[in-house]
């Protein structure tokens, strides 16, 4: 399937205008949308693995994300018209006091990549937002980030109300001040180090259920 | 709201008292991978900190951490934004306060939270970053006149009219070594674009934007070189802030970074070099795949080497040896456990660190609201008490 080849190449190299381009010829072709969408997930994995491994850094894969998202714009419709939903949702976001969003915008996109819903509520919310949204919009998993020392306490409030709740949500952790250890102690199911790996850590939780 | 600049000294004039001469030999020879009398120690202190060890120590409205323990060195902050004007409140009440400024930057300080948010930026395409002018670095009033500044004014605390900043350093001079400051391209872009912006145009146009950043870069070089002149020889080193790491890694490639970012940070090295200062690179994050960098482009000291990076002045003494001063890297989240066995183990683990000169004993980034007065005494304490040379360290 050349087309898709070549989505998947445009969309590493983070070239929006090809990505869109191949996506439209690919539908107009009448490849299925599911094979389409396979082929973005599989590149945002590329993306996801290289910036792991250190061959890539934050702005190729802040690109790359950028033109599957751009790519997914049209193909959105027709998966919908198809009856392809995602087959999870996240809620994230940052945790009350701290107003940093970088580290979670990417965790944000990386997840969309691995054709994840994701609603994102932004920055400093409290943990209470986390319960309601995850309960509104039946998501299986909660990601928080904190990049303050003073704020990632905050981190367990929202686990804490998570386990208090009837929800059955995964919550995973991450940002600069967080460690494994510190997510074990709060209770949090998951600590990710980046944006890569998050989305391992995610799919992960997901199958664990 | 007094922020992590609020200092102002209580000192006149040039003279130096023959304990002030004692630190500024002490910090150089340090720098210098001397063993001076004791290991420096400085810090950042957030303003809510300063408040809070006020209080819990029962001191006065108007003590200060870098007096009160007689700190080592302390550094000062001119009027480095893009354009020189007062900040444009757009909204301000009891809870919050909104304003536009030099940097075209509308930014929101809420008064109960650590740090300010961006709202927006006006300077948002690439085509406005290669059309915007900025003043005249050497314009007197960045560095006689008081007036509004983003770097002083909006940060852990929220400060307008921040004083001229050559009477700051006067009024420091006479008690403490004072460093002034510079911001790199790094620090410039991420206020005047935003950090998506900055890293997604390093992704989508490499080049052209490097271009920007290299033109940044001649900005930051004139602002030091016009504060230097300015303060007419009372400084004694100088900081350059430059963030460009995270946790992991560098945020861009190591490759990118040498080609638009070294080359103004080297440029001002040399610069400051000529002039007798010492230069401190504050870059948060694990810069690992540019200590070489520094190193080969004279730098003193690098700050603050954070702990929460997986950063370990221990081993990169090892790593590197006595080629490069290591200012910092002591565990923040330690001081805010405020364990005080923990807090004791953490100091002595860093001041291996201090043997045969090298080390200046900081927190991993600044003192944050959470460090209890009473740890941070423990803490001068501690450093005080075993980081006198020869060192003679128990085992922790």
């Amino acid at each position: 399937m050349a087309e898709l080849g070549g989505l998947s190449l445009a969309i590493e190299a983070g070239d929006r205008a090809s990505a869109v381009r191949h996506t439209s010829e690919a539908l107009a072709a009448g490849v299925p949308p599911q094979e389409i969408l396979d082929s973005m997930t599989h590149a945002m994995g590329i993306i996801g693995k290289r910036f792991q491994d250190g061959d890539i850094f934050v702005p190729e894969m802040l690109i790359a994300a950028r033109a599957m998202k751009e790519a997914t714009t049209i193909l959105e419709p027709v998966l919908v018209e198809a009856g392809i939903h995602p087959e999870f949702t996240a809620v994230i976001g940052t945790v009350e006091g701290d107003l940093h969003d970088i580290g979670k915008n990417l965790v944000g996109m990386m997840l969309k990549g691995a054709a994840i819903a994701v609603v994102d509520l932004g920055v400093n919310v409290p943990a209470e937002r986390f319960v309601e949204a995850a309960r509104e919009h039946d998501a299986r998993l909660i990601g928080l980030s904190a990049l303050l020392t003073t704020t990632m306490p905050n981190m367990r409030k929202v686990v804490e109300a998570i386990k208090a709740s009837d929800l059955n949500t995964k919550v995973m952790i991450g940002g600069a001040p967080t460690t494994p250890e510190f997510a074990e102690q709060i209770g949090a199911d998951g600590f990710a180090p980046d944006a890569g790996s998050a989305v391992d850590l995610a799919k992960s939780l997901l199958a664990a259920g | 709201m007094p922020g992590m600049f609020e200092t102002f000294g209580r000192g006149e004039g040039a003279t130096r008292s023959p304990e002030t001469l004692a630190k500024l030999d002490r910090v150089r020879k340090t720098f210098r991978h001397e063993e001076a009398d004791r290991v420096p120690i400085t810090d950042f202190f957030w303003g809510q900190f300063r408040d809070r060890w006020r209080s819990e120590l029962g001191l006065p409205a108007d003590a200060d951490p870098y007096y009160y323990y007689d700190l080592d060195y302390i550094v000062t902050v001119p009027n480095m934004d893009p354009h020189i004007r007062s900040f444009e409140t757009i909204r301000e009440d009891d809870e919050e306060v909104v304003v536009k400024t030099g940097f075209e930057t509308t930014i929101r300080k809420r008064f109960d939270l650590p740090m300010p948010e961006q709202v927006s930026w006006e300077t948002d395409t690439i085509e406005k970053m290669e059309a915007f002018e900025f003043d005249d670095p050497a314009d007197p009033r960045r560095y006689f006149e008081a007036g509004d500044n983003q770097i002083a004014g909006v940060g852990d605390g929220f400060e307008r009219n921040s004083p001229p900043w050559v009477e700051t350093v006067r009024s420091l001079h006479a008690d403490f070594p004072v460093f002034g400051s510079v911001t790199e391209a790094s620090e410039i872009t991420t206020r005047l674009l935003g950090q998506l912006n900055t890293l997604m145009w390093i992704g989508e146009y490499p080049e052209r934007f490097g271009e920007q950043l290299l033109r940044i870069g001649e900005f930051s070089y004139a602002i030091a070189k016009a504060q230097i002149e300015a303060a007419d020889g009372l400084l004694d080193g100088l900081v350059i802030w430059g963030d460009v790491a995270y946790r992991k890694s560098l945020f861009m490639g190591p490759a990118y970074w040498r080609r638009y970012y070294k080359p103004t940070v080297a440029k001002i090295i040399r610069l400051a070099h000529e002039h007798g200062l010492l230069v401190m690179y504050h870059g948060c994050g694990n810069a690992n795949a540019i200590f070489e960098d520094m190193i080969e482009i004279g730098l003193d000291g690098y700050n603050p080497l954070e702990a929460k990076a997986d950063l370990d002045v221990v081993t990169l003494r090892e790593r590197l040896g006595h080629r490069l001063t290591f200012c910092g890297n002591s565990d923040i989240r330690v001081w805010e456990r405020g364990d005080p066995d923990e807090v004791r183990r953490e100091v002595l683990h860093r001041l291996r660190a201090a043997e045969g000169g090298g080390y200046v004993f900081m927190s991993d980034h600044s003192v944050a609201s959470d460090v209890s007065g009473q740890t941070y005494d423990q803490i001068v304490k501690l450093v005080r008490q075993y980081g006198t040379y020869p060192l003679n360290l128990p085992e922790a």
